[in-house]
């Protein structure tokens, strides 16, 4: 044993876990608070040790292949739901599935992705994941109210609060949503819930810009390689009402579509009025468009030129495709074009991760 | 008296038509329209981000602050220096691009909140933040401060429309972080901006999403004989399950001051008013109209007048925002706060707002986005009475301290500006401070913009976490090549 390993054990040996799917690493670890998970990262920024944190392995974008130290956050739980208040205060390591089965008993949700299999609150937060239903509520870092942090150099902070409202300091929670972990290890989130409504259709239709047109405030309008579909919930009046004017086959509750899954996987991010084009472009492959918010999830045996080809189209229009997942050797960034302001990006992680332990080389342009 | 040295420069800079700094231009930008008075030695009018490059160029050789004002309806100070700084307004900056087939617009933070609604109206969109003062705040300001208002409740505050921002960073260089395509790669710089109260950068132009206008809309207007009841109302709809476009609550000193300012026939005999909205498909709101009615008359509403039309609406909506001119017949000063508690505890701390009042001999007035909890409670005063002056100060403490200790938080839309930073060490604490004062390091190591306002000094400390190998300048300086 060396003298490092006997540390280790000495000061988190009862952290020390076994979590199928992730990555080998040195360490892995599944605190049971903020300050473990702190304690861990200080130790791991002082012996320079690389750290990925871990919630359900559904969004391991970039990740290093070898860490030295993973940091599992299934031990971080708690629900604290507020529902009259329509907020709920959660720990990292619950399940998106368990979060939002909970808030259902009483009609409502935290606008979380649907079908998110083993995803956890705190990974589909960091991972800036939203779900289907982004087109009415808007995505994930909408309903980010509060986050507790451990920082990369193992500082526990809170930022934002519990209330639905609040413009008090900086906006930390939603520097927070999509950092990948490069940051720290958010522990906890206040998160804003909406009412589901009552009434729930989908409405297959021929034509999603029509359709943009016809429905009012929509929750989606996706379109795959088969059909064209309409969600709408509200009131039953509501519902009956746009689902006749929408004028397509319309059936009871949101039939969401399953994510396209493939060797080669990835996200296509244009403006809104782009999407048509972004599909016709794809058309080949396995894919979900969400019309209106300008996102096409596509999967399929997609080689790295095509690849390429299809992100010189999207970043000339301003917008990326971002590969999520590859066969091992497949030789494209992940992310593209690196984004503007890299030296403002670098300086800011440095503020929370100053030795560069996190997610070292996660982050578009290398950081 | 010969022209100083700082003004001389900025007006080769930006010509003479764009620097004044007589000393009534100074007086004049000194404050905004909060109760802090700061000292200004030039305020520049730039045009583009060239000229505010150009201005914050020639602020760094001189080494002196620069402060943004939009126009100047702020109410914390966030607009006014707490050292002497070189304002930079920018109503100038007042250009609208619209993109109608991605329902966007790119706006110069010179615009004003209301002019861009009306301007994207023929469209059939608006932007959605729409602040008591819109005829007259600005866009910039509303991004700095990450404005609110009473529709905010169901759409979200500013951070929720703003896709991207263009600003100038202390060195003067030209950054844009966010884009029209949804989830840039890379941190959210853009969420980070908003709402960073000209602490970061200055902010030159925005995209902003424009949100559809409802096809349907009824407006209520809900009589209480007691504030409980309305506030009960408040709590039963939210927990029902609706969440209305607004629910704006007024008691009843505020009700009779704005009726007899604006003579909307409001119910003056009435303890407190409800104002609620709903909008969206015709469908769906005549159900959350009858869950609202009902509610509000299982607490006690004596009276519910529903806008007939359109002009009935706007009557009601000019009553709750008017609020503040209304105050003015009543005394020459008045004194508020902008604290957010959980919804469900409003009953609560209203009662105790009063019992504050009382305990000080003051009178105090309520608006409240009650959807949201957002209290804005007015002691009226006379500030040429001395006693009367820390009586105020003292009573809006305790209404803080009230605030907090429910669960709530400092400021829900105002912003914190120079009024409330040192009140944030009550909400945060060091280690939560030092964190906000390092992302604040990282954008503005010289402390060029703004630096008085949102943190309160030493909050930055050096004895929490560790230090990057070598100097963070070091880094920048080693990586500028590849920002370019």
């Amino acid at each position: 044993m060396t003298a490092l390993s006997s540390t280790v054990a000495r000061l988190f040996g009862r952290f020390v876990a076994e979590v199928e799917g992730a990555p080998r690493a040195q360490f892995t670890f599944a605190p049971t608070t903020a300050e473990e998970a702190a304690a861990i990262l200080d130790f791991a920024s002082e012996h320079r040790m690389s750290v990925v944190p871990w919630g359900g392995g559904t969004h391991q974008i970039g990740a290093p292949h070898e860490p030295d130290v993973v940091v599992s956050t299934r031990a971080l739980g708690g629900v604290d739901w507020r529902p009259d208040d329509l907020t709920v205060v959660v720990g990292a390591g619950v399940t998106v599935a368990d979060l939002e089965a909970k808030l259902g008993e009483r009609g409502q949700t935290a606008v979380l992705p649907e079908n998110a299999g083993a995803a956890t609150v705190g990974g589909v937060v960091a991972a800036g994941v939203s779900g289907w239903r982004r087109l009415r509520f808007g995505p994930t870092r909408d309903r980010l109210l509060e986050v507790v942090v451990a920082t990369g150099d193992g500082r526990v902070i809170r930022a934002g609060g519990q209330v639905v409202k609040n413009v008090s300091g900086y906006d930390l929670p939603r520097l927070f949503t999509g950092s990948l972990g490069s940051l720290g290890i958010i522990t906890r989130v206040c998160l804003k819930l909406w009412p589901q409504g009552a009434a729930a259709a989908t409405v297959v239709v021929a034509d999603p810009e029509r359709a943009l047109a016809v429905a009012h405030r929509p929750q989606a309008v996706l379109q795959t390689a088969s059909e064209v579909s309409v969600y709408l919930a509200g009131t039953a009046a509501e519902v009956e009402a746009q689902a006749a004017a929408l004028d397509g086959r319309a059936t009871e509750g949101l039939h969401w579509p399953e994510r396209p899954r493939g060797a080669v996987e990835i996200v296509v991010r244009v403006p809104p009025a782009m999407v048509t084009e972004a599909v016709a472009l794809i058309a080949s492959a396995n894919f979900v468009a969400a019309h209106g918010v300008g996102e096409v999830i596509a999967a399929g045996p997609v080689s790295e030129e095509t690849v390429a080809a299809w992100r010189t189209w999207a970043e000339a229009e301003a917008g990326s495709v971002v590969v999520t997942r590859a066969p091992a050797g497949f030789a494209i960034d992940p992310w593209g074009a690196p984004p503007p302001a890299l030296v403002l990006q670098r300086r800011i992680k440095a503020a929370f991760d100053p030795l560069g332990v996190m997610v070292p080389g996660r982050l578009p342009g290398g950081l | 008296m010969a022209v100083p040295r700082l003004v001389a420069d900025l007006v080769a800079a930006l010509g003479a038509d764009a620097v004044k700094a007589e000393p009534l231009d100074l007086w004049l930008f000194s404050k905004d329209a909060g109760v802090t008075r700061g000292e200004v030695r030039a305020v520049t009018f730039p045009e583009d981000a060239a000229g505010v490059a150009a201005v914050i160029r020639v602020a760094k050789r001189h080494g002196i602050p620069v402060v943004a004002r939009g126009a100047g309806t702020g109410l914390a100070g966030g607009a006014v220096p707490a050292d002497p700084a070189v304002l930079i307004v920018t109503m100038r900056m007042n250009r609208i691009e619209v993109d109608a087939a991605n329902r966007t617009a790119w706006v110069g933070p010179g615009v004003i909140n209301l002019d861009l609604s009306r301007h994207t109206a023929p469209l059939g969109l608006h932007f959605a933040p729409d602040p008591s003062s819109q005829a007259a705040c600005t866009i910039g300001g509303n991004v700095a401060n990450n404005s609110g208002g009473p529709h905010c409740l169901a759409e979200g505050s500013t951070v929720n429309h703003v896709l991207a921002v263009e600003f100038v960073d202390g060195d003067g260089m030209i950054q844009v972080v966010g884009g029209p395509a949804p989830d840039p790669n890379g941190l959210d710089v853009r969420g980070v901006m908003v709402g960073s109260e000209g602490t970061l950068g200055l902010i030159t132009r925005v995209l902003v999403r424009l949100s559809p206008v409802p096809p349907a809309v009824r407006t209520m207007l809900f009589a209480f004989a007691d504030v409980a009841g309305a506030a009960a109302t408040v709590s039963d709809v939210i927990a029902a399950g609706v969440v209305p476009a607004a629910l704006e609550m007024m008691d009843r000193p505020l009700i009779r001051a704005v009726e007899n300012f604006v003579h909307a026939g409001l119910p003056v005999d009435a303890a407190a008013v409800l104002l609620a909205e709903v909008a969206g498909h015709p469908a769906g709101i005549a159900a959350e109209a009858d869950l609202i009615i009902a509610t509000g008359r299982r607490h006690g509403a004596f009276d519910v007048r529903v806008a007939a039309d359109e002009a009935e609406r706007e009557l009601l909506w000019k009553a709750r925002k008017s609020a503040f001119g209304a105050i003015a017949q009543i005394a020459p000063n008045y004194y508020l706060h902008d604290t957010v508690v959980p919804r469900t505890r409003l009953v609560e701390v209203l009662e105790e707002i009063y019992a504050i009042a009382r305990r000080y001999d003051l009178l105090v007035l309520n608006t409240i986005h009650a959807g949201d909890g957002n209290l804005h409670p007015k002691f009226v005063y006379d500030g040429s009475v001395p006693d009367q002056v820390r009586r105020v100060k003292e009573a809006a403490g305790e209404i803080v301290r009230l605030s907090l200790a429910v669960g709530g938080t400092l400021s829900g839309e105002h912003g914190i500006g120079l009024e409330k930073r040192d009140l944030m060490p009550l909400l945060f604490g060091a280690v939560d401070l030092d964190a906000q004062a390092r992302l604040r390091e990282a954008f503005d190591p010289d402390r060029r913009f703004n630096p008085g306002a949102v943190l309160p000094s030493g909050s930055r400390c050096f004895d929490f976490g560790r230090a990057a190998i070598g100097s963070p300048s070091d880094q920048v300086s080693a990586q500028s090549g590849a920002d370019t």
